[in-house]
């Protein structure tokens, strides 16, 4: 039962890095390998600039945010300059732009915080546990959980309600067509892209101070966040939930009872579920 | 320059259909073409003669990225296939001989011969279970290949020595001396190179590039584009095998960081930096991609900086590589001589 539950743990950081990886997908069609470079980044924030400035949760819930922004401008940036002069050339040239900008960054954050890793104190306010059932569980396990359903709500609700996610939506159907209809689809692409940073940010912000934060660990990261998403199916929102919870549970009750072969779980579940369903659980039949 | 929209995807050099490109030479072109190969080879086989030990060895590092992005690219471009997996492949290579030496008394020279053929082999059954996805899945689903074999010789330390590899792998008779390893290397990297271009010459060559440019209407023709496509993967690992036997010779030392993702890029890194339409693209991309990881990484720790910042400069100025953005310039340069009007 605690297994479970660091399990969801484990699965509401992933879920939070991949619905950003998922949305920046199925919305512009890129695959972003420097998506964990700004999960990184977030963590490197939180951890090391900020960590120290509160532990109450209020302060360090502004902390969160404050840092998550600060990537999100840096994705702006990087939109705006690099991405935006690719759309409509070879996917491959753009996937390799993204991965020229994770080893750029990569090397920007050994400059800044040097090659040491960084283990920061968990806010007081986060540090206990909470009996349910007789057992403890880990509060800050807790509010990743919450955290993680919050966003899983507040997408939902932007998705189904706003403009912009109507936006969204009719862009994963066909860009043209809403191009057509006088949309400004650069600037779409712009928010889905700060908007898909500033999850990924996030999740690294909130991981940050329940890991040990250093140079590597986007690597880790990015390459969970493309198992989730293409488990789950690619540009799908709830897919990337589902491919969550599967992937953290996997690890984490592998752990428990083959921990030398656990690392090797998300691979051969992805494998599994891809060579069965070649388009991912929830995902559309690629053209 | 690149103002384009999403909606018309633009004609870049990576799109354009090969047919279009190849011209009928002249005699006197072919001959011209000739004699530059044989200038070429003569001088390349001839490094260890007028080169030091060190420059030696880095020609020998470009050989080996050569045959490996030249062997990925006839997949990724010739084929059509993005994959992030052939890391696998190099990876397995050098593990045969590797793990040979160290489990076995078999004679390195059986291990070399076998390591390509177990690098096909694997891409068989890689091959097979990929190519049922398509696109993008199909891209993560051999980067998730690799990071599981990535995994897999790290945890079965026992077998594999884990995360440092296998070192100090030792090299037979003749292979000892700089010269003779250099003269094998070349001479190996050379063939395979010559067969790759071969390969995309013949029948089967011209029915991938048909099948990448419109599978369905090359599958109406008669072609059964998984199998053709299946051949082209495991013909690809083969080759990349090659290329990882070839990194025994120069290095002796498998380790894990040969199989993961990174690895699995680098080729293709290569590819687009020197063109991945004109043959010696990958060629090139592997020479500079060496030249740039040896100096600047001798004068910085920060090489991967640098070489990201060359890339994005590159795709950003000229998306089809280096070759071709020499052979533009020149062109252009030429046209001045005839008054502007030639291209």
């Amino acid at each position: 039962m605690i297994s479970v539950m660091a399990g969801l743990a484990t699965a509401a950081i992933l879920f939070i890095v991949t619905v950003g990886l998922s949305l920046i997908f199925g919305t512009m069609r890129v695959i972003n390998l420097a998506h964990g470079t700004f999960y990184m980044l977030g963590a490197y924030l939180v951890t090391v600039t900020f960590g120290a400035v509160s532990s109450r949760a209020l302060g360090f819930t502004v902390m969160l945010l404050v840092s998550a922004a600060i990537v999100a401008v840096v994705g702006l940036l990087i939109e705006v300059l690099v991405l935006r002069r690719l759309y409509g050339s070879d996917h491959l040239l753009q996937l390799l732009a993204t991965w020229a900008i994770l080893m750029i960054l990569d090397q920007v954050a050994i400059m800044v915080w040097g090659p040491q890793n960084f283990t920061a104190a968990l806010p007081r306010a986060f540090n206990g546990s909470v009996q349910m059932n007789g057992q403890q569980f880990p509060q800050y396990d807790l509010f990743l959980i919450g955290v993680a359903l919050a966003i899983a709500l507040a997408l939902w609700l932007i998705l189904q309600r706003t403009r912009f996610g109507r936006l969204v939506r009719a862009a994963v159907q066909d860009v043209e067509l809403i191009r057509v209809l006088g949309v400004n689809v650069n600037r779409l692409y712009t928010q889905v892209f700060v908007v898909g940073t500033f999850l990924a940010a996030l999740g690294g912000a909130l991981m940050g101070p329940a890991t040990s934060v250093g140079p590597g660990i986007d690597m880790n990261i990015i390459v969970e966040a493309f198992i989730v998403s293409v488990i789950g199916g690619l540009g799908n929102i709830w897919g990337a939930a589902i491919g969550a919870i599967i992937i953290g549970l996997f690890q984490s009750i592998g752990n428990l009872y083959v921990p030398e072969l656990a690392s090797l779980a998300p691979y051969i579940v992805m494998i599994l579920i891809l060579v069965i369903r070649p388009h991912g659980l929830l995902g559309k039949v690629e053209g | 320059m690149h103002q384009q929209n999403a909606a018309e995807p633009v004609q870049t050099e990576l799109q354009t259909p090969p047919a279009l490109r190849m011209r009928k030479r002249t005699p006197r072109q072919g001959l011209a073409s000739l004699a530059g190969w044989v200038v070429t080879l003569v001088v390349f086989a001839s490094v260890p003669f007028w080169l030091s030990v060190d420059n030696t060895l880095l020609i020998e590092g470009m050989i080996v990225a050569a045959v490996f992005a030249l062997a990925t690219n006839f997949l990724v471009h010739h084929a059509g296939l993005t994959t992030f997996g052939q890391a696998v492949f190099y990876g397995i290579g050098a593990y045969t001989i590797g793990l040979f030496s160290v489990h076995t008394h078999v004679s390195f020279w059986v291990a070399v011969v076998l390591g390509p053929f177990f690098a096909a082999l694997a891409a068989l059954v890689i091959g097979a279970l990929s190519l049922r996805a398509r696109a993008f899945y199909f891209a993560l689903l051999t980067l998730g290949f690799s990071q599981l074999f990535y995994n897999l010789s790290m945890v079965f330390y026992g077998f594999t020595r884990g995360d440092t590899g296998i070192y100090g792998i030792p090299l037979p008779g003749f292979l000892r001396s700089p010269l003779w390893s250099y003269e094998f290397i070349f001479i190996v990297g050379a063939a395979g190179g010559l067969a790759l271009w071969w390969i995309v010459r013949t029948p089967f060559g011209l029915a991938i590039m048909a099948i990448r440019d419109n599978r369905r209407r090359a599958q109406s023709l008669g072609m059964n584009s998984y199998v053709q496509l299946l051949a082209a993967f495991v013909i690809s690992g083969f080759f990349c095998g090659l290329a990882g036997v070839l990194f025994i010779v120069y290095q002796q030392h498998a380790y894990p960081e040969m199989l993961n993702w990174q690895s699995s890029g680098a080729p293709i890194l290569m590819s687009v930096l020197g063109g991945m339409s004109t043959f010696a693209g990958p060629v090139v991309g592997a020479v500079i991609y060496t030249l740039l990881e040896n100096f600047v990484g001798g004068i910085t720790t920060y090489w991967e900086l640098i070489i990201g910042v060359v890339v994005l400069a590159l795709i950003l100025i000229y998306p089809g590589g280096i070759v071709r953005g020499v052979v533009q310039l020149a062109r252009k340069l030429g046209s001045f001589g005839n008054g502007g009007r030639g291209q």
